[in-house]
């Protein structure tokens, strides 16, 4: 069995039953916990519904915080939403998402992709060099430069592997699919299930403070 | 324009803060000591992080992404630039427990972390106490919206079970368990002020009504140094006309169960006030002007106040609705003036419409700061730091950005409605010899009220009738 | 098998001309980059060669790879080249038979030890019994014959890496030459069938230089199999274009856009296909219309579908993906219940102490 042959079989295949099993276990694991109740009364009666807004509210910090808050907030803008395109943009990946879900697209042209990659990877190195030149606001475990490896490898792995640079196209393939599934692998034990946090969490506070009448 | 005639019967608020200021130090060496085991304690501080872990807490735990956006947005890390007061940080013990006892994964984490021990509840207590106001402003621009405000308040319940409470709140927490009260208040110095200010001031306060629309609280800050916040209280009621009452067994706004993380007392202490206001069937309770009042009282999460035949209004809320409702007369204050919303009534309490009413009826010029209502910074003096002698440092150079603020707007007064607040503006404004006049809301309305002597002589009739 | 004229004379004999054949010996020379010279110097070793002799073993195989040598339309110098050398043995192409085919096998070993190549075709399939010649099992066949040759070399991917025998489910437990012989240079020239020009370009090279030429990790010339066919393609641009044929009949197919979304295994398949060609330089897979379906690699058979473009692996459908996040709802929903149960039980012993 070749390299490429142990990626895009037996890793992927093991990365994904990860990702599936780890991402449900934690979800329902940590949703199904007791509900704590607020017995208090809410300033008006149907208030609390509009705490949902804050799960899109909460998009784009507030003015206020803008001196704080616009680079970290700017570089992640562009850092996930230049991710997100290479992800579902590129044909290869594509083909990948296809294969297992039955869903097409049309992709985006090499050079948008390779654009786009690049792009990320530049964002992604502009957010450690900050968390690294400012230790006191971003507090960074080891937990949190792990996830940043992780996170950039599979974009460092997929640009040299569209350039040939490196070893061989096949093992760059190899190495950016182990790359990826290392990813999967991980994600659901990892800070990175803020991408299903996020929205359990905005909502949370959006209608405890909803309650009280205030928007946050 | 405040010197009306009750400055001349009380003691000044700059004196009132002086005075208190010499007795907190006296707390310190009231404070009780560690009565249980270490185990015990340690056991009792994770029993009761298990307890008070709901799914919210556990996704909020889950939540943060150390993305460093909140910070900046804390007064304490904004003033002291120290890493270990970022807000995130507040949350990381509680987030080892519940990583090690209640997470879908904690059988991984019980393999690869250290057991929680006591001292790192110790080391917390900075963290917990001194460092966190519960103002909920990081959570203002958290993208992940965690409430960090929540976090740090089961926390402090966690304390208490590990006896870490800072000596000046297990001093007061354990006189308001076994008396009652606090700073030695009782409904004999209730009774008391009510008399000066009867005799003195002639103003009447109907204490102990049988039935009343309208059942008012005081605090002890009013009734052993601060008399004035009653008169004041009392001026407007009888000015508005109200059937009202202070119900003697009921009367207390402090909840220093609240503000250790007492949930036992906490409840012990808001229990004699509902049942006062049923006994006296008060359409509304009126909350004094004790911000953490608000959130023990109205917006109490164990007491269903739905079903409850009376409101909770805090005062600020109540004048403001007063205000809208044309009910009050009052002069014009010709003044440039700003208003700083307490955190537990504002951001964390929704009164942010009401209080600014009552300075529109009064005409003042209301400029607002550039952080204000739900991004209002925090005075740095709530949930009991302005107590606390380990927390001065802090609270000093947290104050600063609230002195820039109010700077900025260019005002010569800052409104504020909240006895925490303004103990602590005032000792900012002492230390800094800042030339800011900090007034209290219904002190303001009370000495801007029209037509004051006649409705105070209307009311003792008006009493007596009843 | 007295003959004993050169090559020259047998391209002379066949109306080969000098400069078509010092074409040929420019263009080996030049793909197997070999240094300035090399051409002439090639010229004239091959001119005054003598033939080698080479024993050709086909074990499980299809005869395509030979056929790929010696059936092209018209006479090539590739094929030449390939009469010259051949052979003392060869099971397809030589005319004896039986006892006389096995005489002169061992006669060959014998006039020649130490000093032979042995070609070999076809995989070797370790239950013996599935394929034998003469009474002998392939493996004992090549272990023997072996034993006293120069080199190996592996024509076509069966011999080379297992090939198609060795497909899954591998019913003969088939394996490659170089699972067996462990002691003898090999060298493998696959393709399914293998490119005529690497065939002989290999043994050109060898008889001229004495030396096999220089592999790659895989075995395989580097001169042929080098290159990546994806890099080398003339639809090239129509992938970095994004613009794919959807299928072998659509708009883009007949434009001549990219197969990769068909199939196409180029992109991890090195040969020279694409810019030698087959059939004299005529034509190549992808150009008549298919992707590549990347034979010159080990286990090209099971890479996934012939028409499952290289992304998409081989990990199986979403239902087992479906099963998985079951088992997780499962598990998350005994650790909440769990949980709970925890915290009831503090709550208890909570209240009773109070
Ligand atoms: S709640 Fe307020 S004091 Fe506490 S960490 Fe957040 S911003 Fe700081
Ligand atoms: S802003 Fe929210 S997610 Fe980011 S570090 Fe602070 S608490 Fe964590
Ligand atoms: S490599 Fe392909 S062409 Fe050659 S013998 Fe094997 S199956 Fe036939
Ligand atoms: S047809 Fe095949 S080799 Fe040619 S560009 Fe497309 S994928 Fe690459
Ligand atoms: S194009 Fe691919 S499949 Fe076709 S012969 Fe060449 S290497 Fe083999």
């Amino acid at each position: 069995m070749t390299l490429l042959d142990f990626a895009r079989g037996p890793a992927i295949h093991a990365s994904l039953i990860i990702l599936a099993a780890g991402i449900v276990l934690r979800l329902v694991g940590v949703l199904a916990l007791t509900r704590g109740a607020d017995l208090s009364r809410p300033r008006d009666a149907f208030g609390n519904f509009k705490g949902y807004r804050t799960v899109f509210s909460r998009a784009w910090p507030s003015s206020e915080f803008n001196a704080a808050t616009v680079y970290q907030t700017v570089m992640a803008y562009v850092f996930h939403i230049a991710t997100l395109l290479v992800v579902i943009g590129i044909v290869p990946h594509i083909e990948f998402i296809t294969s297992l879900t039955g869903a097409s697209w049309p992709g985006l042209p090499n050079f948008i992709g390779v654009a786009l990659g690049t792009i990320a990877l530049v964002s992604l190195l502009a957010l450690i060099v900050r968390r690294l030149s400012k230790p006191a606001i971003y507090n960074s475990t080891v937990g949190d430069y792990i996830t940043w490896i992780i996170v950039a490898l599979p974009l460092l792995t997929g640009l040299m592997a569209f350039a040939h640079v490196g070893f061989r196209y096949e093992t760059m393939l190899a190495l950016h699919i182990l790359s990826a599934a290392l990813l999967f692998a991980y994600m659901p034990f990892s800070k990175l299930m803020h991408a299903f946090w996020f929205i359990f969490s905005r909502a949370q506070s959006g209608l405890a403070y909803a309650h009280k009448g205030v928007r946050i | 324009m405040s010197a009306t005639a009750s400055t001349q019967i009380f003691p000044s608020f700059e004196q009132v803060y002086q005075g208190l200021a010499s007795q907190i130090g006296m707390l310190r060496e009231m404070a009780p000591q560690p009565t249980k085991s270490d185990e015990k304690r340690l056991q009792g501080a994770i029993d009761t992080l298990i307890a008070d872990t709901n799914a919210d807490e556990a996704v909020w735990l889950e939540s943060c992404i150390h993305c460093g956006q909140c910070t900046n947005a804390c007064h304490y890390f904004q003033s002291m630039q120290d890493a270990k007061y970022a807000p995130m940080r507040k949350m990381d013990l509680y987030r080892r427990v519940y990583h090690r006892e209640l997470s879908p994964m904690r059988w991984w984490h019980r393999l690869v972390t250290k057991p929680v021990k006591l001292s790192d509840f110790e080391e917390a207590k900075e963290l917990i106490y001194d460092s966190c106001t519960e103002c909920g402003r990081c959570t203002m621009v958290c993208p992940m919206g965690i409430d960090t405000a929540s976090l740090v308040h089961h926390m402090r319940s966690a304390m208490v079970a590990a006896e870490l409470v800072p000596p000046e709140l297990a001093a007061l927490r354990m006189e308001q368990k076994h008396q009652g009260t606090v700073f030695g208040s009782s409904p004999e110095k209730l009774k008391e002020m009510i008399d000066t200010i009867q005799a003195q001031a002639g103003v009447h306060i109907p204490l102990d009504k049988e039935t009343a629309d309208v059942m008012v609280l005081s605090s002890a800050v009013d009734l052993v140094a601060n008399g004035n916040g009653l008169l004041a209280t009392a001026k407007i009621m009888n000015h508005l006309g109200v059937d009202w009452t202070i119900c003697s067994d009921g009367f207390e706004s402090a909840n220093f169960g609240l503000l250790s993380g007492d949930m036992a007392l906490w409840k012990k202490q808001a229990d004699p006030i509902v049942a006062a206001a049923q006994r006296v069937k008060a359409k509304t309770v009126v909350i004094a002007e004790c911000g953490h009042a608000y959130p023990a009282l109205r917006w109490n999460p164990m007491l269903r106040s739905g079903e409850l035949p009376f409101q909770m209004m805090y005062m600020s809320e109540f004048l403001g609705k007063q205000a809208k409702d044309g009910k009050l007369r009052l002069r014009p204050l010709d003044e440039k003036v700003t208003f700083h919303d307490p955190c537990k009534t504002g951001r964390r309490g929704g009164a942010f419409d009401e209080p600014r009413a009552v300075l529109e009826a009064m005409g003042a010029d209301l400029v607002e700061m550039a952080n204000n209502k739900e991004y209002n910074w925090c005075c740095g003096g709530g949930a009991g730091i302005f107590l606390l002698q380990d927390a001065t440092k802090l609270r000093d150079e947290s104050f600063k950005i609230k002195i820039r603020e109010v700077n900025e707007t260019g005002a010569t007064a800052v409104v504020v409605s909240c006895a925490s607040c303004r103990l602590n503006f005032e000792s900012g404004r002492q230390k800094n010899h800042w030339d800011k006049r900090v007034e209290s809301l219904v002190e303001l309305t009370a000495a801007h009220l029209i037509d004051n002597e006649a409705i105070d002589d209307e009311a003792p009739a008006r009493g007596a009738v009843q | 098998m007295a003959y004993e004229a050169t090559l020259g004379d047998l391209l002379r004999s066949q109306g080969v001309s000098r400069r078509a054949f010092m074409k040929f010996c420019a263009t080996t020379a030049s793909i197997m980059a070999l240094p300035a010279g090399a051409a002439s110097a090639m010229a004239e070793a091959l001119s005054a060669a003598r033939r080698p002799s080479v024993i050709w073993l086909s074990f499980q195989e299809c005869t395509g790879c030979t056929e790929a040598l010696t059936r092209s339309h018209a006479p090539t110098i590739e094929n030449l080249l390939f009469n010259f050398i051949s052979l003392d043995y060869h099971h397809t192409l030589q005319a004896a038979a039986g006892d006389a085919a096995e005489h002169a096998l061992k006669e060959a070993m014998q006039a020649n030890k130490g000093e032979y190549l042995v070609l070999v075709d076809g995989s070797i399939p370790l239950l013996e019994y599935c394929s034998t010649v003469a009474g002998h099992s392939n493996k004992q066949i090549l272990e023997d014959v072996c034993a006293d040759a120069a080199a190996v070399i592996n024509i076509g991917t069966c011999s080379a890496y297992g090939g198609i025998p060795m497909a899954k489910p591998n019913p003969t437990r088939a394996v490659a030459t170089g699972d067996i012989i462990k002691d003898k240079p090999i060298i493998n020239v696959p393709g399914c069938p293998p490119m005529p020009l690497a065939i002989t370009g290999v043994i050109a090279q060898y008889l001229t230089m004495g030396k096999l030429p220089e592999v790659d990790h895989l075995g395989r010339p580097v001169a042929f199999f080098g290159e990546n066919i994806h890099d080398r393609c003339y639809r090239r641009p129509f992938y970095d274009r994004g613009q794919f044929a959807e299928t072998f009949d659509d708009e883009g197919a007949r434009k001549g856009w990219c197969l990769y979304k068909l199939g196409c295994k180029a992109p991890v398949a090195y040969n020279a296909c694409a810019h030698v060609k087959w059939n004299n330089g005529v034509s190549f897979p992808i150009q008549s219309g298919h992707g590549c379906i990347g034979c010159s690699e080990p286990g090209f058979w099971d890479m996934g579908g012939i028409y499952e473009s290289v992304a998409k692996g081989n990990f199986g459908d979403g239902a087992k993906l479906g099963a998985a996040a079951v088992a997780g709802a499962a598990l998350g929903a005994g650790a909440a219940v769990l949980a709970r149960r925890r915290k009831s039980e503090v709550h208890h012993e909570e209240g009773a102490e109070s």
